[in-house]
């Protein structure tokens, strides 16, 4: 068995306990696994908050509906900047990760990062987020995402909290530029499950667990 | 002249040895899935008995053990930890 069939496996397992989209960070020696699948392939990240502003983690992605590439990397997210405000929370992310992409055997260097601002309320989210990706000779891309979510009720701490979605994608190297994905997304304390649908007909489940 | 004496420094006592209820008013703190760090981060100190986050009036209340407290720079850089900032506090026995 080698290492790539060993993390896709390890992937396979996840997948059915872990979860999805939240924001990079935690808190200071908090641990979160994210996990994502969508209409670009399936993701997962391990990340551990080490400072109020950086958390450092791994990355492993298997791309799919293009090239199918996999990618490993270490990643370091960094707080560029917050609002706190009385009724809000704005934050500004980078994501960067370095490390290795493997296509039909082909071993690359690979390189990305990622930028994500986003601001919400008890009753409305918004987020966008452009990815760049340069794995070695394999492929270069960028894609953005934007989302939009509104709150059907004001959830409080210890309730279901349950956020009506719509998120788009523009991928630029894809023949079909712009995905749009309906979603609703659910936590409950420390854990976070996203459905939807695509209109390139994916099903997108994600989900997030802070430890 | 005594016992008020004995009562005073009794009472003095029972002051000392008593819990604080903090209220901290947050600001940012509008997702449950994230405040979830503060909740993490108070129950890991060893003063803290409860913590309660109350997003609907934007309060932090914790109770700390008796004859145990938090000072007002510890809270701030704690509720910092987590992602937020503290705008006022308030502190009952």
């Amino acid at each position: 068995m080698n290492i790539k069939t060993l993390i896709t496996l390890s992937f396979a397992i996840f997948a059915g306990v872990l979860a999805g989209e939240a924001k990079p960070l935690s808190y200071v020696g908090g641990t979160m696994v994210m996990q994502e699948n969508d209409e670009t392939g399936h993701t997962i990240t391990l990340d551990y908050t080490f400072t109020p502003t950086e958390a450092f983690g791994l990355y492993i992605k298997q791309e799919e509906n293009g090239k199918d590439i996999f990618m490993l990397t270490p990643e370091l997210n960094t707080l560029l900047k917050r609002w706190n405000l009385p009724d809000g929370q704005g934050n500004i992310f980078n994501m960067s990760g370095a490390g290795v992409a493997n296509y039909h055997g082909n071993n690359q260097p690979c390189l990305w990062t990622a930028f994500l601002a986003d601001y919400e309320s008890r009753r409305f989210f918004f987020s966008y987020e452009p990815r760049f990706v340069w794995d070695g000779n394999i492929e270069k891309s960028v894609w953005q995402r934007a989302r939009i979510g509104i709150a059907p009720y004001l959830a409080n701490y210890n309730d279901l909290n349950t956020w009506i979605m719509f998120q788009v994608d523009h991928h630029p190297a894809k023949h079909d530029h712009f995905v749009a994905t309906p979603l609703i997304r659910f936590f409950y304390k420390t854990y976070l499950f996203e459905v939807g649908y695509s209109s390139d007909q994916h099903i997108m489940v994600n989900w997030t667990i802070q430890f | 002249m005594r016992y008020i004496l004995v009562l005073t420094i009794g009472l003095s006592l029972c002051r000392t040895a008593a819990a604080d209820t903090i209220k901290a008013t947050v600001n940012g703190m509008v997702c449950g899935f994230c405040a979830t760090g503060i909740e993490k981060t108070f129950k890991a100190q060893q003063e803290v008995k409860t913590v309660n986050v109350d997003l609907q009036n934007k309060l932090v209340t914790i109770q700390t053990k008796e004859g145990q407290t938090i000072d007002d720079a510890k809270l701030k850089k704690l509720i910092g930890n987590a992602g937020y900032s503290v705008v006022a506090i308030a502190r009952e026995k």
